[in-house]
């Protein structure tokens, strides 16, 4: 076979191409592009140069290696300096989960379930997962297949989409269970019936501000059980809807380029989050409990030339935890700042490299931070008390005990139950 | 739909930057169906394919103010299609390991179909090697551009293309006489 009649196949040969593909993608593309923010002459002197770049990586990966070698005890007096809270002594394996609960975190393989203990069990090869208020059912997904399991992995009922999946989050009250699929918000009972579409979708003729955001930003349910849920419509808007009814409770403009949302501190905030920008709206219950009303959003100022990595608001307060990257002579360093309500943010943790994900415990007294380039998870309580850390994450929670992708953690379990 | 020069692409990309939306649509346009295809043909999975060129699109609009007018359009995408299929295709045999499953194929494509016996063929291939010949092949890039696209030494691009050439052949050859014998 020539090379020219191997060309020609490969490009005459007839692909399968699901309907409508190409218009879908124009549609999310065009509106993921209106959304976007021409760059300022700032934005542009905030990006370091490509060689600086190339320096900065190198640097930091130079550092990294440095660090995390046997030969690197000296330099790690060298950059002492750079931790404001000592990262404490790793354990060498996950025995427990410090301050209790339990965690779900996605591997490369599958959602897994991480007991007090530190023991683990792999739900199956679903996509995403999510935990139920108090931990009894897990609800997963996987292409265009909704599961509502068991935490040993029984599926309890498993629904059928027409299209793909994403983003499942079960309410407060254990009643439903919001969703993506495809471009439509759907909302499903708990027990699996009443499955109906919530808002949506991009199909033609659809007003845009109906959409649900190109950007993915997962739903957020009101953390006070009414089953109230804000999502980001594609249009740029953050609304809140009762999702008995359909009805739109209140609405305003989201953050620009958001990416992630919570809401928290008892349903009296919620968190908008892009990838420089972090910023805190007041929720207001004006005249009726249920129908909740959204008041002007303040920035949490970040540090200049800082990068957000991940942020999230706590459950019952008004602390805003962010993890950012950054650029100092030395290379990049990562943060974990905690901001208060009329305060200058905290630092409570610096270190050289790159941190991951940050998340709240259930009752909002510590934090887990990912720390992917150590392959540590860290436990750090905010008040006083000692830190933890875990190393060896990779393989703790791999289900056949070989390290793949560092685990994403989906979320940490819970609250004692009514 | 109509070819564009090197210099038109990076007019489009200059105005798409400055706030052009017709310019971003011409560049969707242009890059779609080959970025689409090319993910096709590393994953063989059509949802994956259409999320995965989806994303490299949603990815270029994220970086376009960070896009250097100088360079071409075309490989930066194709770079980002073809590392996110192989990611796609890595966690997909990870997981097919984990389960013990075994791996099940689609029916082959009927022989009428224009290119089914070179698709099926393909299909065959470990992923790493259906990237390279879809980049070299299709997209029609050196095997220097490939090597510096996946991050790869020249001479794994090399001996993965010929390798990879070499089972294409032996599979499009054992099928062809498997239907004359038929």
């Amino acid at each position: 076979m020539s090379d020219e009649r191997l060309q020609d196949a490969l490009r005459d040969a007839s692909i399968p191409e699901p309907a409508g593909a190409e218009e879908r993608g124009r549609r999310i593309v065009e509106a993921a592009y209106a959304e976007r923010r021409p760059p300022t002459v700032d934005d542009r002197a905030a990006h370091p140069s490509l060689p600086r770049l190339a320096l900065g990586l190198s640097l930091a990966a130079l550092l990294a290696v440095l660090l995390l070698s046997p030969a690197g005890a000296s330099v790690r007096d060298w950059v002492g300096d750079a931790f404001t809270a000592s990262t404490p002594r790793p354990e060498p394996t996950l025995a427990r989960i410090p301050g209790g609960g339990r965690l779900l975190v996605q591997t490369g393989v599958g959602p897994v379930v991480v007991q007090p203990d530190g023991s683990r069990h792999l739900l199956g090869d679903y996509e995403a997962a999510t935990w139920s208020p108090h931990g009894l059912f897990v609800a997963a997904v996987k292409k265009r297949t909704l599961s509502a399991l068991e935490p040993d992995g029984t599926q309890r009922w498993s629904i059928a989409a027409a299209q793909r999946v994403a983003v499942p989050r079960w309410s407060p009250s254990g009643e439903r269970i919001a969703y993506r699929s495809g471009f439509d918000l759907r909302v499903i009972a708990g027990d699996g019936s009443e499955d109906r579409l919530l808002a949506g979708s991009i199909a033609a003729g659809t007003p845009p501000d109906a959409r649900i955001s190109p950007a993915y930003v997962p739903p957020a349910w009101s953390p006070t059980g009414e089953d109230a849920l804000a999502y980001v419509t594609g249009a740029g808007r953050l609304r809140i809807l009762d999702s008995e009814t359909g009805a739109v409770l209140a609405g305003a403009p989201a953050l620009g380029r958001i990416v992630w949302m919570d809401w928290g501190d008892g349903g009296r905030r919620i968190l908008e989050a892009s990838p420089g920008t972090l910023r805190l709206r007041p929720v207001w219950r004006a005249g009726h409990p249920s129908r909740p009303a959204l008041g002007k959003a303040r920035r949490l100022q970040l540090p200049p030339r800082a990068s957000l990595v991940d942020a999230a608001l706590a459950p019952q307060t008004p602390l805003v935890a962010a993890s950012i990257t950054h650029w100092r002579k030395h290379g990049t360093y990562s943060e974990i700042l905690v901001f208060r309500p009329g305060q200058g943010p905290r630092t409570l943790l610096s270190v050289p490299g790159s941190l991951g994900q940050v998340e709240w415990s259930p009752d909002g007294k510590r934090l887990l931070i990912a720390w992917p380039g150590a392959d540590q998870w860290l436990f750090l309580p905010l008040g006083r008390g000692k830190g933890s850390a875990i190393a060896n994450i990779s393989r703790a929670i791999s289900p056949d005990g070989h390290p793949h992708s560092f685990p994403r953690i989906e979320g940490w379990c819970c609250q004692p139950g009514p | 739909m109509a070819a564009e020069s090197d210099a038109d692409e990076r007019r489009l990309v200059r105005e798409a930057q400055d706030g052009s939306g017709a310019a971003m649509a011409r560049l969707y346009s242009l890059h779609w169906r080959g970025a689409y295809r090319a993910a096709y043909l590393v994953v063989h999975d059509t949802a994956a394919a259409e999320d995965i060129a989806q994303d490299a699109f949603l990815a270029a609009v994220d970086a376009l103010d960070r896009f250097d007018r100088r360079r071409p359009f075309r490989p930066w995408l194709h770079r980002i299609v073809v590392n996110r299929a192989l990611d796609w295709a890595r966690r997909e045999a990870l997981r097919r390991r984990v389960d013990g499953a075994e791996r099940v194929f689609e029916p082959l494509p009927p022989p009428e179909e224009i290119g089914g016996e070179m698709i099926a063929a393909l299909k065959e291939l470990p992923a790493e090697q259906r990237a390279v010949v879809v980049l070299r092949h299709l997209l029609e890039y050196t095997p220097g551009e490939i090597a510096r696209m996946l991050d790869l030494p020249r001479g794994t691009v090399n001996s993965r293309l010929r390798r990879g050439l070499d089972r294409l052949r032996e599979t499009a050859d054992a099928r062809r006489v498997e239907e004359v014998r038929r």
